[in-house]
């Protein structure tokens, strides 16, 4: 009985603002403007939708997201692959210190580093530029994705190392050959997690590029926030729209993910 | 092992040691040692002042800052945490459809920041918000509220914001920690004849302890240090009111390109925040023996 009660009360903070997001991206336009608002939308259409595929302007900065994002999955999969190997399966003096200084970057407050951060950039002519983004993203994304994939090789028998050592496989061999294959699903999960780390960035995109490498989130902010009345239909199905391929791609690998996250968080 | 295993060992974390170091590890010390020097955006060069910045900031927005800072961060541990727990302990007894719940639950915490700030600010909406039709359809308000242009409801919107991204990821570390308490433990207890607060003091919060300290100190060290949602919902108004130090950085270098006070403000930061991180690495190291 109190799971039910549990459920609904705090299942509704959770799930009602979903729903309301949804109905309004329904809601035609002038309907929106109406006190008090209605629940269901008395005439639900799609031109919300329709005024976002009319938005050039939008387009670009999807693609922007599109391709920071999918760069910064893959260059962030690599580097986070070789160092938790090196975690795992490697023994050496400062190793866990390593670890630690690895796990605690990500303690730093991405507002104070950008302060110098921009100035770097500048320096090397990268301000408004997609590598500026996706270094940025990438190394956000390794305190995460290293130990998320150490786990994984974690459980793979050194004995298999080990015979294609005696095979004659080289190390770098082995690693790509032989291990890599079987970690298969955590490069997966890691390569998603690095994805929706460049896909959902705000203070970086917004700061670092310029209006036309502009990622949808600081995108949607400049087009629709700080107007005389802003268009929520139409934000709200932007929202929506962007929320998307996050949800499916965790609904996709859920079953890896909720392990993953809990398993790094849980060991440390 | 052979010997050049080590050096191979090495070379394998060299890309990511190199990012760390470009993007983290020089940028966070450079910008601390502007605080020590007078240093704009707009034009090049800088002038050494000493502690000039760090004293200015102390007489000046340091402690109101600290204190809008704390609000925001014990309000977006505590909420999120209760919630999340409720939930947790909810969706762990045999309820039909436990699974399809908690992945439902997942979806404020997969968004985007910005998306969660949309919605919030069309949920607060002075004019058309749902949330005064609601209050108002229960009595709890006489007239529409302006939730987020007053210093007083500001604060406590922004809180609920974030409550509502964050709730989901304490669910699901939670709700895994629960999974691990031994069901022999309940039924055992149940036997003895121990109620279901009994059992929920003596059994599940002990043995959830380390996973409860884990979950509050590293909710508490990112709200510390929470920019997005705040900085589109309200901007840091009105009058300041909702200003973190992450937004108080972010503007004084930005808006009023001031990076020798933004280095000095982010130094204060930095100190409140390198305890908190000393206490989650001694923490988390206890966590794997």
């Amino acid at each position: 009985m109190a799971a039910w009660l549990a459920v609904i009360v705090f299942g509704g903070f959770a799930m009602l603002p979903v729903y309301w997001l949804f109905a309004t991206s329904l809601t035609p336009r002038a309907e929106v403007f109406s006190y008090p608002p209605k629940l269901f939308p008395s005439s639900p259409t799609l031109d919300a939708y329709r005024a976002l595929i009319d938005n050039p302007a939008l387009f670009a900065y999807l693609r922007n997201s599109i391709i920071v994002s999918v760069i910064t999955a893959v260059l962030s999969v690599i580097v986070s692959a070789f160092m938790g190997y090196s975690f795992s399966k490697f023994r050496y003096r400062g190793r866990r210190s390593l670890m630690y200084l690895v796990l605690s970057s990500q303690m730093f407050p991405q507002a104070l580093l950008l302060v110098t951060l921009y100035s770097v950039f500048s320096a090397y002519n990268l301000l408004n530029t997609y590598t500026a983004l996706v270094l940025s993203f990438t190394t956000f994304t390794l305190p995460l994705c290293v130990w998320m994939l150490k786990g994984f090789f974690d459980t793979i028998p050194n004995d298999l190392i080990e015979a294609a050592k005696v095979d004659g496989a080289t190390r770098l061999r082995t690693f790509f050959v032989v291990v890599l294959p079987l970690a298969a699903p955590g490069l997966v999960a890691a390569g998603l997690f690095a994805f929706v780390r460049g896909w959902n960035d705000f203070i970086f995109a917004l700061t670092l590029a310029g209006p036309d490498k502009q990622t949808l989130p600081p995108g949607l902010v400049n087009t629709y926030i700080g107007e005389a009345s802003t268009a929520w239909p139409e934000l709200m199905a932007a929202s929506l729209v962007v929320s998307l391929p996050v949800v499916i791609g965790f609904i996709a690998l859920q079953r890896f993910l909720v392990g993953g996250l809990t398993a790094g968080a849980v060991k440390g | 092992m052979k010997l050049g295993d080590g050096a191979f060992a090495l070379l394998l974390t060299l890309p990511g040691f190199a990012l760390l170091c470009a993007v983290v590890v020089y940028p966070l010390v450079s910008a601390l040692v502007s605080a020590f020097f007078e240093e704009s955006l707009l034009y090049p060069g800088r002038d050494f002042v000493g502690l000039d910045n760090i004293t200015a900031v102390l007489s000046g927005d340091f402690l109101r800052l600290l204190g809008q800072t704390m609000t925001f961060t014990v309000g977006t541990t505590l909420l999120p945490f209760i919630i999340g727990f409720g939930l947790a302990l909810a969706l762990n007894t045999k309820i039909k459809g436990a699974k399809a719940l908690r992945g439902l639950m997942l979806i404020p915490w997969l968004v985007p920041g910005v998306v969660v700030s949309f919605l919030w600010m069309w949920i607060f909406n002075a004019n058309y918000g749902v949330l005064n039709a609601l209050l108002e359809g229960l009595g709890a308000i006489g007239a529409p509220q302006a939730w987020l242009a007053h210093p007083d409801t500001a604060m406590v919107a922004v809180i609920v914001a974030k409550t509502w991204q964050s709730f989901p990821w304490m669910m699901v570390m939670l709700l895994a920690g629960l999974q691990t308490v031994p069901p022999e433990l309940y039924e055992a207890a149940e036997v003895d004849g121990a109620g279901v607060v009994r059992r929920f003091a003596s059994i599940t919060v002990p043995h959830l302890r380390g996973i409860i300290g884990l979950v509050i100190l590293l909710e508490f060290i990112w709200n510390f240090q929470h920019f997005d949602i705040i900085y589109v919902l309200t901007g840091g108004g009105p009058a300041g009111s909702t200003h973190t130090f992450a937004t108080a950085v972010y503007d004084t270098a930005f808006r009023g390109f001031d990076l020798g006070m933004a280095g000095a403000l982010g130094l204060l930061w930095m100190l409140l925040l390198g305890i908190l991180v000393v206490l989650y690495i001694h923490f988390s190291e206890k966590g794997e023996k």
